[in-house]
């Protein structure tokens, strides 16, 4: 139950929105599907002044550019970012991301943006603050980190748990933002500031209007994978998104993208592995030590009762395994 | 067995209809004009000294009606167990001191849950801080913080700290027996801490009017609530009810008084109001009581052909902060150790300790899927070492039918070698075993399998150690069953109402059921010693057939045929002799009325097990009967294990059970599925992560409970030795929890067939998996940074 009042407003565009934003300085929030922050404000992480609900608006659905993108509104549901034909044929790895969040009934209602700038989580922060762990850590304005009290002062190690944004990363998207100054569009992956206590480069004030996947590149391939204990209903150990492309001889690579979430304060980029694929022919072998590079650089944060031990190796593993995946769908083997 | 219509068949449950269409009213469904919401204070230390508590600026709060603590109560002390060797500790609010996070302190009741939380915050209490235990090893060191003083009588014999009870005993010689066999080994087993998932919440709802406490709460058995209750409140039985409501799983977590209810009396009394609490699911996690994690250390020592020869166990329960239920876990592990295997000389000696966790409650097996997974697994061990296979070293030592039980017990009819034969047939467990380790393999799974039996009782003498029933016929021949079982699921009243329309030969939706209400029923056991089906299941059978005799008696005398000559069929009485002859029940109801001075025809039925037997055995030296009957059980697990990621997965169980006569085919099948997902949790899922007593997970989503979409195909074959005769007593057995075990064991064994990776405690993680893996092979390590990890966050 949440205990105090705020106020609820449902404008009819997105543009209406940002005004309650600004006129509020910050202190409201967007209430999408609402499956992260209403849970947020139940164990009081977060206590926004009023709601803005994005409800009366409705999102356009999932369409190509004339420049062969594809414009993903922020407010279209993940239920039917896994179920549209469309996405499913072109971006497959959004819509493999979008299908693995929390379980049905969470994802017919909680929508891409609301996905992308879910709060961080730890086990400390994630209930009530009733009896236990009453005093308020960095991450509720207090001064004090319950697992971590050795890091610095003010240094935040909750984790930022997205399935869509490894995905988003791994594919360039970029996205629109809604601000005071009108649209922005960013890269997806430099909305994250590394720090969790605001892990995002968002003002309080602005508003995710759309996501743009660019054109698919010719000889991709992609491999994707969550890992988890029951293998659904549970957000990710670690969550993997890999995407390769070819050259025209199918073998060489041309470029890749190798992003691991929810081990850290954002999605993390396996950039010197990327690097070191490009030009190489591929092969299993290869692919292989690629992985075991990519997860020595992927520096993961202990999480939710994984130690960092256990999700190196873990990480080693499935990586392997969405590279090979990738390198298979980009040579043409998975159809 | 032919002529049965009714026991025996998969009937359709009672409550389906009400359950799947929202109809069925849970307690938080029942609406009273002008409630007040109650809410509790709890402590936010492990262990401290209370100072003093002022409640002062709370009570000002306008829409604050009452606030109570310790000093409100009567100071009457309740327990799971109260024998005068464990008489009752714990009182209903804390006084003195807190002993574990989330005690409760206060409770207040407003009204609305706003004013309710504010008027929480506004009560002051100042605490000095006591130093915490939660390792039960480290609480029983002589210098550990005390929690409570040990128990008098052990802490005359030994030095050891915080010991809140002892269950010590043996047979044979086991020294000698160590002596005497060819292969003696030792291995310890630990298991996490694991809550019990029931989806509905505990809620209580108190009303106090015209000197009467009604109460709706989510409950096992509500005539042990009614005696803890109206106990600690200092009032006759008489003045309070609990009234039946449907209730959405226990598992062993809402038996015994918990403090919430008691407050929401007492603050409907004070208020004269009707008052609610609801537990929300982090407090549950937080604040209520859990399973115990038990260490198992077993030595076991055998003769070359795996005869077992000697056992001797040593056993530590992490029991919490007050007695709870964690003298008779210590008790329990004793009976689940001794009863399916012979042993001729064993030594046993089991400790509950006290530690600043929260207070302990017995979950389905109540010990006993901890005390399998030791032995089991240990006996695995030891058939490998003397070269002998998991079924003939089971069927070696596996007790016989008719055979007598060092406690006086029976084995009756019950079969496990024939459990144990079936079991292996079916699954082909002996074709299969050791593949995995023999052939080289290809690929990064590996499929093991592996077994683990058990045997559970079926009820035992605890209050209120007996259950009535009573059938009362209508005057249309239909009939009325008032029962004081509970219907947590299990389908209770679906099972009495099939006995009823057996023995009275009348159809089910003739019968209608009254259950659970401490006024209007008979007293009844309740839901939660593994009784309910032969206990009040054979009152039932004794109440209809009494009613019978009475329908048959006047019809007698109507038809002039003698008693023996007339049976029933169809709500009729008919003479076998001269079929055409016969009176519908409504005639022999207003034929009873008229000659028998009105005699309406009301059957009564009691039952108790081991009705010779002057009380439950002691739980300390565990002398005295145990149980009338043994269910005993063998379950194969097939396993998948991910040997890269030490990811593994239970795909498929097979249980071969004898529970006695089923009375409905399709619930026995519910429990068995129930029960193989509830170990699979155990096994690869569930802990509750705490860290100094304070709960990390305390949700669904961090506390990983097995969805459908983990559920493995799940086999059964029955061993049924026990059939039901219309009109005597008959035996059903039990099944509800004592599947919960030999799976785990099973899925362990199985494991360690995939891998090689023998386990010891559980959940099998996939990092202990991995980490079991990499022992084996250690030249395969590689990539693994070497990294200072935190411990486990
Ligand atoms: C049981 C359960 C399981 C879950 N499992 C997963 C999981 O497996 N994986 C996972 O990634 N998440 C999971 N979640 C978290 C959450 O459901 C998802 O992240 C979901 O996509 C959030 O979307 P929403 O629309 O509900 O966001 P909301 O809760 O409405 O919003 C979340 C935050 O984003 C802000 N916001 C919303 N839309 C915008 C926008 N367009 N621009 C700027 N800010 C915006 C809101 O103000 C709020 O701060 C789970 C949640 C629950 C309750
Ligand atoms: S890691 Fe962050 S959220 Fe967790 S306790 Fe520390 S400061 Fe709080």
């Amino acid at each position: 139950m949440i205990l105090y009042d705020f106020d609820y407003e449902r404008p009819n565009t997105l543009q209406e929105a940002t005004a309650l934003l600004r006129q509020t300085e910050g202190k409201a929030r967007l209430l999408a599907g609402g499956t992260d922050l209403l849970p947020n404000m139940r164990v009081q992480v977060l206590k926004p002044t009023m709601l803005i609900s994005l409800g009366a608006i409705t999102p356009r659905p999932p369409q190509a550019e004339l420049d062969g993108s594809i414009r993903i509104d922020a407010l279209t549901r993940l239920a039917d970012l896994e179920n549209s034909e469309f996405v499913r044929r072109e971006i497959p790895m959004l819509a493999e991301s979008a299908h693995v969040v929390g379980g049905n009934q969470i994802r017919q209602v909680a929508t891409l943006g609301g996905n992308l700038c879910q709060e961080t989580r730890c086990l400390y922060l994630n209930q009530e603050h009733d009896y236990q762990f009453t005093a308020p850590c960095y991450k509720r304005n207090g001064d004090c980190c319950y697992p971590f009290p050795g890091n610095k002062p003010g240094t935040c190690w909750s984790v930022y748990m997205s399935d869509t944004a490894p995905a988003l990363i791994a594919l360039s998207a970029n996205v629109d933002i809604i601000g005071e100054a009108g649209v922005r569009t960013v890269p997806a992956e430099t909305l994250f500031t590394g720090n969790s206590l605001e892990p995002l480069w968002l003002a309080r004030t602005e508003i995710i209007s759309s996501v743009v996947v660019p054109p698919i590149p010719t000889g991709f391939g992609w491999g994707y994978h969550k890992s988890t204990i029951r293998g659904g209903l549970e957000f990710a150990m670690a969550n993997i998104a890999v995407a390769l492309w070819l050259e025209n001889d199918r073998k060489t690579c041309a470029g890749a993208r190798i992003v691991v979430g929810a081990v850290s304060e954002g999605p993390l980029r396996a950039l010197a592995t990327e690097k070191s694929l490009v030009g190489q022919v591929l092969n299993a072998d290869l692919l292989w030590k690629a992985a075991d590079d990519a997860s020595n650089e992927i520096n993961p944060l202990p999480h939710h009762g994984f130690t960092r031990n256990y999700l190196n190796e873990n990480i080693r593993v499935y990586l392997r395994r969405t590279l090979i995946t990738a390198f298979e769908r980009a040579y043409g083997m998975d159809a | 067995m032919s002529e049965l219509k009714f026991v025996g068949k998969s009937f359709k449950r009672k409550d389906g209809p009400d359950k799947v269409t929202g109809r069925a009213l849970y307690s938080e469904d029942v609406k009273l004009p002008g409630i007040l919401i109650g809410r509790v204070l709890r402590s936010p230390h492990p262990h401290a000294r209370i100072v003093s508590i002022d409640t002062s600026r709370a009570k000002a709060l306008p829409g604050v009606k009452a606030v109570i603590t310790v000093e409100d109560t009567k100071g009457i002390k309740h327990g799971f167990v109260e024998t005068p060797r464990y008489p009752a500790d714990q009182e209903v609010l804390a006084r003195g001191k807190v002993v574990h996070v989330g005690e409760e302190l206060a409770a207040v009741a407003a009204v609305d849950s706003f004013t309710a939380q504010q008027a929480l915050e506004l009560i002051n209490v100042e605490y000095e801080i006591l130093p915490g235990v939660f390792d039960p090893e480290k609480a029983m060191d002589p210098e550990a913080p005390k929690i409570h003083p040990s128990h008098p009588k052990i802490a005359d014999k030994e030095p050891f700290s915080n010991i809140g009870g002892k269950t010590e005993c043996g047979w044979g010689d086991v020294e000698k027996g160590f002596a005497e066999s060819d292969y003696v080994r030792e291995d310890r087993y630990e298991s996490q801490l694991r809550t019990h998932g029931y989806l509905e919440p505990h809620v209580t709802l108190a009303h106090w009017e015209s000197d009467k406490l009604n109460i709706w709460t989510s409950s096992m058995g509500t005539f042990v609530k009614r005696a803890k209750l109206a106990k600690t409140l200092d009032l006759p039985y008489s003045s309070v009810r609990i009234h039946k409501t449907y209730v959405g799983g226990t598992f062993g977590g809402k038996i015994d008084l918990y403090s919430h209810e008691y407050c929401a009396a007492r603050l409907s009394i004070l208020t004269g109001r009707p008052v609610r609490i609801v537990a929300s699911r982090e407090e549950i996690f937080s604040a209520y009581r859990h399973s115990q994690p038990l260490i198992v250390e077993v030595k076991t020592g055998v003769k070359n052909d795996g005869t077992i020869v000697a056992q001797q166990l040593r056993v530590i329960n992490n029991a919490g902060a007050y007695r709870g239920s964690g003298v008779v876990v210590v008790f329990l592990a004793w009976g689940f150790t001794m009863a399916p295997y012979r042993c001729p000389n064993l030594k046993y000696e089991g400790y509950s300790v006290y530690t600043n966790y929260t207070v302990r409650a017995p979950q389905r097996g109540h010990g006993c899927p901890k005390v399998r997974f030791a032995i089991e697994s240990q006996l695995d061990m030891i058939a490998e070492a003397l070269g002998i296979d998991p079924i003939t070293i089971r069927l070696r030592n596996a007790r016989q039918p008719s055979e007598d039980l060092p406690n006086g017990d029976n084995v009756h009819n019950g079969n496990l070698p024939e459990c144990i034969r079936v079991a292996a047939e079916k699954s082909d467990l002996l074709k299969k075993y050791g593949e995995a380790r023999k052939s080289p393999q290809t690929g990064h799974i590996r499929r093991g399998i592996g077994i683990g039996v058990s045997a559970y009782f079926g009820g035992s003498l605890i209050y209120p150690n007996s259950s009535g029933v009573m059938v009362k016929m209508n005057d249309d021949g239909s009939a009325i069953v008032l029962t004081g079982a509970i219907d947590v699921g299990q389908g209770a009243e679906t099972v009495i109402c099939q006995i009823v329309a057996e023995e009275l030969a009348i159809g089910m939706e003739d019968v209608k059921i009254i259950s659970s209400d401490t006024d209007t029923t008979p007293q009844d056991i309740g839901a939660w010693v593994s009784g309910m089906t032969y206990i009040t299941g054979n009152a039932a059978r004794q109440a209809a057939g009494n009613a019978r005799a009475k329908l048959i008696q006047v019809a007698s005398e109507q038809m002039n045929a003698p008693v023996e000559d007339l049976w029933v069929e169809d709500k009729a009485v008919f003479n076998r002799q001269n079929p055409q002859q016969r009176m519908t029940y409504d005639q022999v109801f207003a034929a009873s009325v008229a000659t028998h001075r009105g005699d309406t025809i009301i059957g009564e039925g009691f039952w108790r097990t081991m009705r010779d037997v002057p009380t439950h055995p002691s739980l300390a030296t565990t002398k005295g009967r145990w149980t009338e009957n043994y269910a005993f059980s063998a379950q194969v697990a097939e396993v998948e294990v991910d040997i890269e990621t030490g990811e593994a997965k239970l795909v498929k169980a097979l249980t071969v059970h004898d529970c006695g006569f089923p009375v409905n085919p399709a619930l026995v099948k519910g429990q068995v599925d129930g029960q193989v997902s509830m170990a699979m949790g155990h096994a690869f899922m569930e802990e509750v992560i705490t860290r100094n007593g304070y709960t990390l997970n305390p949700n669904w989503l961090d506390y990983r409970m097995p969805t459908i979409h983990n559920m493995a195909a799940s086999e059964d074959a029955d061993v049924i030795t026990e059939e039901y005769r219309v009109g005597e007593p008959y035996r059903t057995k039990e099944v509800g929890e004592g599947l919960v075990s030999g799976i785990l064991a099973a899925m362990a064994n199985a494991v360690y067939d995939a891998t090689g990776v023998r386990l010891y405690t559980t959940p099998f993680s996939p990092e202990r998996i991995l980490s079991g893996l990499k022992k084996l092979e250690p030249s395969k390590t590689t990539g693994v940074r070497d990294q200072q990890s935190p411990e486990v966050l």
